[in-house]
Order: C-alpha cells, then sequence, then structure tokens
C-alpha cells in the first residue's frame, strides 16, 4: 500500500453530497443505463447520482468504456497512467486511487505510482512514461496553450497517431471524471 | 478501420477544423466509438429535456466555460447555437447567475468543488436531477475543449496540414 501527499492507492468509498437515486425509485431506462455502466452501479452512490440523468449517463459511460478498455492502440496500463497523472494534477484523491490500482493490476508494478504520487512532473521509469506524464500535466493545466511542441515528445518515444489520440482521450475524459467526483460529493475511507 | 458512418455534423471536427477526407479526421475515426458518443454525450446534455434548466440557460454556461477556458472555437460553437435557440429572448432563470458561478469554479479548478457549492445551487431553485445535468455540462465541455485543443495541436505538429 502506497500512502503519500494525501493520495493512496488503497480502496476508498465515495459519499454523495446529492440524493442519489434509490432504486426502488429507478425507472426501466435507469436501470437499464446503470447496468450498461459499471457492474456494481445500482449499489454505488456515484452511480446512482448519475443516473438522475440517465441519458447523459448513458453516453457518457459509452465514452468512457471505450476510451479506457477498448483494445488495440495505447496499452492500457499507459491510459491509466494518463488518468492517474491527470487525477493527481486536479487533486481527485478518490479517482487516483483507483487508477493507480489498475496501473498496478495492468503493469504488475507500482514504483511509478511512487513517483506519480511524489511528483508527476518528473514521474516515470522510462523516456515513455515521462513523455505520457507530462502532455497529461500539459492537457490539463494549459488546454489553450498547446502546440506541436507538446506532441513532439510523443512521436520521438515511437508513438502512433492512433496511440497519441487514445492518450489524448484518456488524459481529457479525465478533466470530465474528476469534475463530477470532486463537485458532487467526497471520498471516505471504507473503514469509517 | 471502422467504417461508421458519422455525419458531417460533428461539433469536435468542426471546431478543431477536421473535415472529411484528412489524415487526421481519419484516424480519429479509429476510434469511431468515442467519436459518436462523445457527440450523443453534447446532444443529451443540451437537449435533454430538465426541469429547470432550458437549454437556453445550459448554452448560456457553455458559452461561459469556453470563453473562461480560451476555447476560442467551441465558444463559436455555442454561441451560434444559442442565435439559433427559439427561446433565446426569453429572459434567463433566476438561477443563472448561481450556475455561472458553480461552472466557472469548477472549470478553472475542480478542487474547488464543495458542499456549500451544491447548497448555493439548491437555494438558487435547482433541484437534484438539474445539478446533475448542470455539473454533467460543465465537465463534459472540460473534456471536449481539451479533445479540440489536442487535436489541434497534433495538427499543428503535423506541419498546419490536418
Amino acid at each position: 500500500m502506497i500512502r503519500r501527499n494525501g493520495f493512496t492507492d488503497e480502496s476508498l468509498e465515495w459519499r454523495s453530497w446529492l440524493e442519489p437515486l434509490r432504486i426502488a425509485d429507478a425507472s426501466p431506462l435507469q436501470l437499464e443505463v446503470l447496468d450498461e455502466s459499471h457492474a456494481q452501479s445500482r449499489t454505488s452512490p456515484y452511480y446512482l447520482t448519475l443516473a438522475h440523468q440517465p441519458l447523459m449517463l448513458r453516453h457518457r459511460s459509452a465514452a468512457y468504456n471505450a476510451i479506457m478498455y477498448a483494445p488495440g492502440g495505447l496499452p492500457r496500463a499507459e491510459r491509466e497512467l494518463g488518468a492517474m497523472v491527470v487525477s493527481v494534477t486536479n487533486g481527485c484523491v478518490y479517482c487516483t486511487s483507483v487508477h493507480a490500482q489498475r496501473f498496478e493490476q495492468l503493469a504488475k508494478r507500482s514504483d511509478t505510482v511512487e513517483q506519480v504520487f511524489d511528483n508527476p512532473a518528473s514521474a516515470g521509469t522510462s523516456e515513455r512514461e515521462r513523455a505520457i506524464a507530462r502532455f497529461a500535466i500539459a492537457v490539463t493545466e494549459r488546454p489553450h496553450a498547446l502546440g506541436a511542441d507538446d506532441i513532439a515528445p510523443l512521436r520521438a518515444v515511437a508513438m502512433t497517431e492512433e496511440e497519441i489520440i487514445d492518450l489524448l482521450h484518456a488524459v481529457a475524459i479525465f478533466g470530465w471524471a474528476n469534475r463530477l467526483m470532486q463537485n458532487l460529493g467526497e471520498p471516505a475511507d471504507t473503514t469509517t | 478501420m471502422p467504417a461508421l458512418d458519422i455525419p458531417d455534423n460533428d461539433v469536435i471536427d468542426h471546431a478543431a477544423g477536421l473535415v472529411p477526407g484528412d489524415a487526421l479526421h481519419s484516424a480519429r475515426r479509429f476510434r469511431a466509438k468515442v467519436v459518436e458518443a462523445t457527440q450523443a454525450s453534447h446532444d443529451a446534455l443540451l437537449e435533454q429535456p430538465v426541469g429547470g434548466l432550458s437549454t437556453a440557460d445550459r448554452l448560456r454556461v457553455a458559452i461561459h466555460v469556453c470563453t473562461l477556458a480560451s476555447a476560442t472555437s467551441l465558444a463559436q460553437h455555442y454561441q451560434a447555437r444559442l442565435a439559433a435557440d427559439a427561446a433565446r429572448d426569453a429572459p434567463p432563470a433566476a438561477a443563472l447567475p448561481a450556475m455561472l458561478q458553480f461552472a466557472a469554479a469548477l472549470t478553472t479548478d475542480p478542487r474547488n468543488g464543495d458542499r456549500a457549492a451544491i447548497d448555493a445551487l439548491r437555494h438558487a431553485g435547482l433541484a437534484d436531477p438539474a445539478i446533475v445535468a448542470l455539473a454533467q455540462l460543465v465537465a463534459f465541455l472540460s473534456y471536449q475543449l481539451r479533445v479540440v485543443a489536442g487535436l489541434k495541436a497534433m495538427r499543428a505538429s503535423r506541419g498546419g496540414t490536418p
């Protein structure tokens, strides 16, 4: 288990500041969208909160699942690295814990996670990981000022056009995911 | 490459200056499902009826967010949508100032979120389903404007030819 700078790779709970939908009150559409969004969504305060707007949740989940899980393109561990770096940069403790775990499961190591928790700007155990981390920070912090200079380091580590698009999607969608997690509720320790 | 038929009204393509036939337009279709779900999200966020949250007010929020983030081409898209909205001249909801404040805080730094911001929206008269819709819209815009900015950077790195 890693705990540094307020971040952890341990499992956390999340508490909603809104009234999550009660399953007993759910419409057939809401149940359908919950089931297609995530395996545990019927008991997840996060999904039950978002289920107040089922069509918005449906298309968000379709985008998210295609970005993070589709086969081919950028290796999934590298998408998770991008997601984790954005989550640390945005200060989203909950998302960071989830995606640190996913990275560890896919990469079968945790050295990069410690580095990201310490300082995402210098994190990475290879040139390729460092290029991914720096790009994730640039997209997060200064989207209006992105340019060719931000793409060159990705090409320099032999990323294909399709891989760059996968990375851009993974990094950008955590601008979306972090904002929901950080503005509709807060993380809670599983032990409390 | 999936040959999914995506009509030529994709908001991100327009904002990033991609047209069918461009190499980058084709490369983006490597993830046709993402292209499709992103556009469907945009449509659902703006067009789904939401009690207390008119489409015109959602467009006003989108314009505010994109202007704050210097996402010029997207701001123009939402301005054009508002100009074409039948309810553009109807007065905005009394809750609009609170909505714009919430949107600005969330866009500038997601750490700004707290329970007090949610309570302010409730006091302004928004029910929880409307707050979910507003938060989804603002969070989506953060994603959309970053995809547009990234595609523009990719285009620039190809020497300006998309």
